[in-house]
């Protein structure tokens, strides 16, 4: 039920600030020219696919700081060598990052039911990649460095055989599951560190002023986020993706119910009966609803109608394309905005 | 299969000998007990939950409600409907495998082990994969056909074969469909990306039974629970041979598809409510043919309730042994039937061929 | 069904046997090709020819040698190892439809390898080699689980118990492996299900070297006992009547059929099937004598696996079926059949 979506609210994905990406993005889909299949190599990669910041310069064998393979230890213990200035990453369920640090990846995240819809005018002439990573069709890409979310994803030697394509590289999920430690460490990997630490700071302004905004608009409230897929509900925490968002960045009032959870059982996406929701005292509710194609009798019935904050009309529902299952600079800044189109009139 | 000693699972094996063992007074008492326990079992069942409702609330939702209180809407829409559908589907279970092992004489049957649930299954998964949208009706309708296609594989298979449907044969041509089965359900769920979804479902669950199922699920269950009793007699005689129900004047054939009639109904149905629950089909007739003997006019009637019973107090347990979470109530009663199937499989000498 | 299956007596032609286990080996090789060429990368037979002497791409070559080749391999393995395995409780219970997914034996299996994959962190490194040894370890387990309750001292190991009882305990199993599976993340949970649907580990010759041993070791001391396995189609009295040591040999048979049904459910997960339908098939070519039956049932086995693997990788692309669900869906209609029209 939660299969991909979840993987995703799990990762830690990076971010930058929302004006900067825009600008980021917006040059760096200019660029992007991978295609299956024909190409040899990393050198006849198209050069322009990452460098696009202001001060950065478009081609990137002439960046300022002379760019050299070098060799890293990754979460797995891996020794990776990354090349020198990466053209054809695959980053799977990193694309947020990627795309904040102005890198276009030659491949993109996807399910059976679509890619990172939130991404969509961003990545829109990447082609898609299952997110198994298919081997045959991982090659068919010529990437020439993996950036790879989790050591679960890799496991019974995925690695070795994604190795054998081209030098892979684990975040991790300690570190993905910081989305600033996963940016800077991606922007490291990329050379690319000063556009990840303007993207952190781009953002965390961005933060401090909705911050104001949200407080002075709800005051003290507290705001339940609760995502119903499948006619089951979850909700959020404050360690990750949109939780972090709303209860540590704008440092909004936890609901009671997640108070409630006993720390050890926490997890990102806490599932959570209706029955239990009825004792939701939360002023507010913001309902990620991947139901909403396939009837409402949920969000009809009598108990969800009788939870306070529905019965008060304050439930602001976002759809299953909205950033809100994500985590990532990107994500993470358009989950700002949705805040604030919440609740700052 | 001449069973030599354990007369509970069938009748004296004297051939031709009609007067079978049977104790009403024990199925008089039975039926008025159990009654008295499923109502028990079910304001047990309203009583508990995730949510903390003191028992003077409970009573105060059901006897004096007031939409206006989130608790009292809790107990209505929610804990109602999940004990009345538990008290419901134990009772279809476990007539639809009292049916099946009078029918075939086969001690073994089950509507799980014979892959009518996996049928149901694959129904659901097809609606799950192509009209995500259908209305909860349809879905049934969806399950009947999956159950209807499982049980029509598995016994014209068995009736095929020229030493007809011994135990043996029976039971492999079940897990050789639920096998199929659950391999196409699974291939459709990766296919639609629908995997946890079915899994979840697989599981058992109770929890999102609501007044809409049970409305339309009721009317097909108390009419297929009807033709069940109306049945019982037909099915007595032919749980001593069909033989014997023939030379008694019985029309063996109709018997036997009215009877799968019932059972495809009774399994569709509490599949699409509740997932494929295996084992309440196998145990409670057993153990209500120990109390009450071989007259199926009784132990249809109280398999249902002693069926009721069991699934009701496997809820209620699958809701506190690991609160707040739920344990899965399908794998909660393979506990217990697991070893009750590996008791009546090794009690039978050689004579299961 | 005291008896598997009645044929015509056997009229043992050995230019007939080896005449079909040489067209059974030409068809692998064939299918060898086809498969060689089957995948989400298009490369025609020439290049596939061009790449196999050596002259390919880089890229050629990964696909070919590290991708598709081994995967080629442990799917012509496990053919083998369950076809045999099938054999060996065929002979065992004395019944045309027994084999190690009947058994629960690939259950319990999978069950040892989903314990080890949801209480293990996934950030140790993959523990390639240690697989197969837990899956064996749940196939005996299982097998020892099994065996017991089946067991009785008036008469022995009764076939028909063993086979109801090993559906019992693979239902029981199959129960725990939902409870358990419902537990695990998400992205765990997508491999669990995906391998216990029977999926093949795509390329990687470590899994051929963990494989391979079992296979090298168990297949021809199988084919040793093929003498024993003909004289327990004779039935009990007779075989005791000959003197075999009826107990030990049968459990020396089921270790061996135990070992490899774990190994190979450790590399693929489980796929049923196989391991009834080759034998079946083996018996109606070369007859019911053990020792032309068993390679003939590994080579049937052998070529069946690698078709459901070419056909998985091939019919929904660039998606793929689990061979597994691919070997059910063919494997069944054949088994009802089978179930229909053999005697009792």
């Amino acid at each position: 039920m939660f299969s991909f979506n979840l993987q995703g609210s799990r990762s830690g994905k990076l971010a930058v600030a929302g004006l900067v990406t825009t600008t980021l993005l917006l040059s760096a889909c200019g660029n992007n020219s991978s295609n299956a299949g024909s190409n040899g190599g990393a050198g006849t990669a198209p050069a322009a696919t990452a460098e696009a910041t202001a001060e950065a310069t478009a081609v990137p064998a002439a960046t300022a700081a002379p760019a050299v393979e070098k060799t890293v230890t990754d979460a797995m213990g891996h020794q990776v060598t990354v090349p020198a200035n990466p053209q054809r990453v695959i980053a799977s369920y990193l694309e947020d990052y990627l795309v904040a640090l102005g890198v276009t990846p030659v491949a993109q995240w996807s399910t059976k039911n679509g890619t990172q819809a939130y991404l969509a005018a961003e990545l829109k002439d990447v082609p898609p990649i299952s997110y198994d990573l298919p081997l045959e069709a991982v090659t068919s890409f010529t990437p020439d460095f993996h950036i790879v979310q989790s050591e679960g994803s890799v496991q019974n030697g995925l690695y070795d055989q994604l190795n054998k394509i081209a030098p892979t590289y684990v975040l991790g999920d300690e570190v993905s599951s910081d989305w600033r430690a996963a940016l800077l460490k991606i922007g490291e990997l990329l050379n690319k560190t000063p556009e990840a630490e303007k993207a952190i700071a781009d953002y965390d302004q961005k933060a401090a002023s909705a911050k104001a905004a949200v407080s002075a608009a709800i005051g003290d409230d507290s705001v339940a986020v609760l995502w119903l897929v499948s006619k089951n509900f979850f909700i959020v925490d404050e360690t990750r993706s949109s939780g972090a968002v709303l209860y540590g960045d704008l440092g909004v009032k936890l609901p009671n119910l997640v108070t409630d959870i006993p720390a050890e059982s926490r997890a990102p996406w806490n599932p959570i009966s209706l029955e239990k929701l009825s004792e939701l005292t939360a002023e507010h509710i913001i309902l990620v609803n991947s139901d909403k194609a396939s009837g409402a009798e949920i969000t009809e019935g009598a108990v969800w109608k009788g939870i306070p904050a529905v019965k008060a009309g304050n439930v602001h529902e976002f759809g299953k394309d909205t950033s809100w299952l994500y985590s990532g600079p990107i994500a993470n800044s358009k989950t700002i905005d949705d805040i604030l189109s919440s609740f700052v009139k | 299969m001449a069973s030599s000693t354990d007369s509970a699972l069938q009748a004296p094996s004297v051939e031709g000998n009609t007067s079978v063992r049977s104790r009403p007074l024990a199925a008089a008492v039975i039926l008025v007990l159990g009654i008295a326990a499923i109502v028990f079992g079910l304001m047990v069942s309203v009583s508990v939950g995730a949510a903390d409702i003191r028992l003077a609330t409970v009573w105060e939702a059901v006897f004096r409600f007031n939409p206006e209180l989130p608790q009292h809407q809790v107990i209505r829409e929610l804990r109602i409907p999940r004990a009345a559908a538990g008290a419901l589907v134990g009772a279809c279970f476990a007539v639809a495998g009292a049916i099946m092992q009078g029918m075939t004489r086969n001690p073994l049957a089950d509507s799980g082990l014979l892959g009518l649930n996996a049928g149901a299954g694959v129904g659901l998964a097809l609606a799950f994969a192509f009209a995500p949208t259908l209305s909860f009706s349809y879905i049934m309708l969806y399950c009947f056909l999956g159950a209807a296609v499982a049980s029509l594989l598995v016994f014209g298979i068995g009736s095929l074969s020229h030493s007809g449907l011994t135990p043996l044969r029976l039971t492999l041509a079940g897990a050789a469909v639920s096998a199929m089965l659950l391999a196409v359900s699974q291939g459709i769920a990766i296919l639609f990306s629908l995997s946890q979804d079915i899994a979840f479902w697989m599981a058992g669950g109770i929890g999102g039974a609501s007044w809409k199922q049970l409305q339309v699920i009721s009317p097909w269950v108390a009419a297929a629970l009807i033709g069940a009793l109306m049945l019982s007699r037909s099915i007595t005689l032919l749980s001593l041979g069909r033989d014997v129900a023939a030379g008694l004047g019985q029309r063996t054939g109709l018997v036997q598809t009215a009877g799968m009639i019932i059972v495809v109904i009774l399994a569709g149905a509490a599949v699409s409510t509740v997932g494929p629950i295996a084992f309440v089909g196998l145990m409670i007739p057993h153990i209500t043919r120990y109390l009450v003997g071989v007259d199926y006019r009784w132990i249809i009637p109280c398999s249902a309730v002693l069926g009721s019973i069991l699934v009701l107090v496997a809820d209620i347990a699958a809701r506190m042994i690991n609160a707040p979470y739920e344990t899965p109530i399908g794998a909660l009663i393979a506990v217990f039937g697991v070893p009750f199937f590996i008791y009546l499989a090794s009690k039978r000498k050689g004579e299961l061929k | 069904m005291n008896r598997s299956t009645s044929f015509p007596p056997a009229k043992p032609r050995r230019s007939r046997e080896a005449g079909i286990l040489t067209l059974l080996a030409v068809l692998i090789v064939i299918l060898f090709l086809v498969s060689m060429n089957t995948g989400l990368m298009r490369l025609s037979p020439l290049e596939v020819l061009h790449t196999l002497s050596g002259n390919g791409t880089k890229q050629q070559q990964l696909i070919l040698f590290d991708f598709r080749l081994p995967r080629i391999v442990i799917s012509l393995l496990i053919g083998a190892g369950f076809a045999v395995a099938g054999v060996i409780l065929q002979g065992l219970s004395r019944n045309a439809l027994a084999e190690p997914s009947t058994l629960g034996i690939n259950a319990g299996a999978g069950f040892a390898v989903l314990i080890f994959i949801s209480f293990v962190p996934a950030t140790t490194a993959a523990p390639i080699l240690v697989l197969p040894l837990l899956a064996l370890a749940g196939a005996s387990l299982t097998a020892t689980l099994i065996y017991f309750l089946s067991y009785r001292r008036e008469d022995g190991l009764s076939p028909t118990r063993l086979i109801l009882i090993g559906i019992a305990v693979g239902a029981g199993i199959y129960a725990f492996q939902l409870i358990l599976s419902l537990r695990l993340d998400p992205q765990n949970y997508q491999f669990v299900a995906i391998w216990l649907a029977g999926k093949i580990w795509g390329g990687d010759w470590r899994f051929v070297l963990a494989l391979l041993p079992w296979i090298l070791i168990l297949l021809p001391f199988a084919f040793y006992k093929a003498r024993v396995l003909n004289v327990l189609n004779l039935g009990d009295e007779l075989s005791k009547g000959l003197g075999l040591p009826l107990e030990r040999e049968r459990r020396w048979l089921l270790a061996v059929a135990v070992a490899l049904a774990g190994a190979c459910v450790s590399v693929s997960g489980s796929i049923g099937f196989v391991g009834l339908i080759a034998p079946h098939l083996a018996r109606r070519l070369v007859g019911p004598r053990h020792q032309i039956l068993l390679p003939a049932a590994a080579l049937i086995g052998a070529l069946l696996l690698l078709t459901a693997d070419t056909i998985g990788r091939w019919i929904l692309q660039p998606a793929e079926v689990p061979t597994g669900i691919v070997v059910a869906i063919i494997g069944a209609p054949y088994f009802l059949y089978l179930l229909a029209t053999s005697k009792a």
